[in-house]
């Protein structure tokens, strides 16, 4: 199970930088949601098999169709992109920034003061999340359900035909 | 599992946040600003997930997990929403644009 976790990480963090540094976007939206595909499964991995569902279904399938809607709302010549944005030139330096902080945090993780705390075995039931979202969380849900509509709402006012 | 795996996790996912604070700051492309943050907020709900797993919590982080992507989705909804009124007022989404609105 270790290899798989390495490798959906190893596949994360490239597609996840490969979305920030494309410069179309329609291949850093796909870039995106395979990178969200890669953390559902280690969240499927790590035993979180709800959130992982979530995160599949929701950031990998939804968000990535309201990404393209938006692209395929907009038909902005490339050449006026590249001339508009120059995200080129501009994303030139993410690598040297990210090998730069990569070896800054191993050198950081490899210092004999860091430890993370040994994992805890999971002493849960299987229906504890139905508890803890109902019960222990239920002023949480009226808060997303309101910020749902309160989205929604949003989107109608922003998409409402001129007169 | 062991440590090194989570190590190597808490690696990444700073690694995932930074690249997506880069793309924030240095790119003036609404739809790209808001793949900035969904970059960044990936390596949080992996974080999340993580400490779940350490502390043997996991139901307790699934439900955060499940607020944090709530979340997610309404701010790329309403991010592409003003990004597609932006385009149809001004004909690009810069937010350079967001400038010249009244107000």
């Amino acid at each position: 199970m270790e290899a798989v976790v390495y490798i959906c990480l190893g596949l994360m963090f490239i597609f996840g930088v490969l979305a920030v540094m494309f410069r179309s976007i329609l291949k850093s939206a796909i870039a995106l949601a395979v990178a969200s595909a890669m953390l559902g499964i280690i969240m499927y991995v790590l035993g979180s098999v709800w959130a992982a569902i979530f995160e599949i279904s929701v950031c990998s399938g939804l968000i990535t169709v309201i990404f393209i809607s938006a692209i395929s709302l907009s038909n902005t010549d490339k050449q006026d992109l590249a001339k508009l944005y120059e995200d080129k030139e501009r994303m030139a330096f993410l690598p040297t920034v990210l090998i730069i902080s990569g070896v800054t945090l191993l050198l950081v993780v490899t210092s004999p003061a860091f430890s993370l705390p040994a994992a805890v075995p999971v002493a849960e039931a299987a229906d504890t999340l139905r508890e803890t979202l109902w019960i222990h969380r239920q002023v949480d849900i009226w808060g997303q359900a309101m910020v749902i509509i309160t989205g929604a709402l949003t989107v109608v006012a922003l998409f409402k035909e001129r007169e | 599992m062991n440590a090194f795996v989570e190590t190597a996790m808490l690696v990444v996912g700073f690694l995932l946040i930074i690249a997506g604070c880069y793309g924030l700051i240095r790119t003036y492309h609404l739809l790209k600003i808001v793949i900035g943050v969904e970059v960044a907020m990936k390596a949080v709900t992996m974080f999340i997930v993580l400490a779940g797993f350490i502390n043997g919590k996991a139901a307790l982080a699934q439900t955060f997990v499940i607020t944090v992507i709530v979340i997610e989705v309404v701010v790329a909804v309403v991010a592409v929403g003003i990004a597609i009124n932006l385009y149809n007022n001004y004909g690009s989404m810069d937010v350079r644009n967001l400038k010249k609105l009244k107000g």
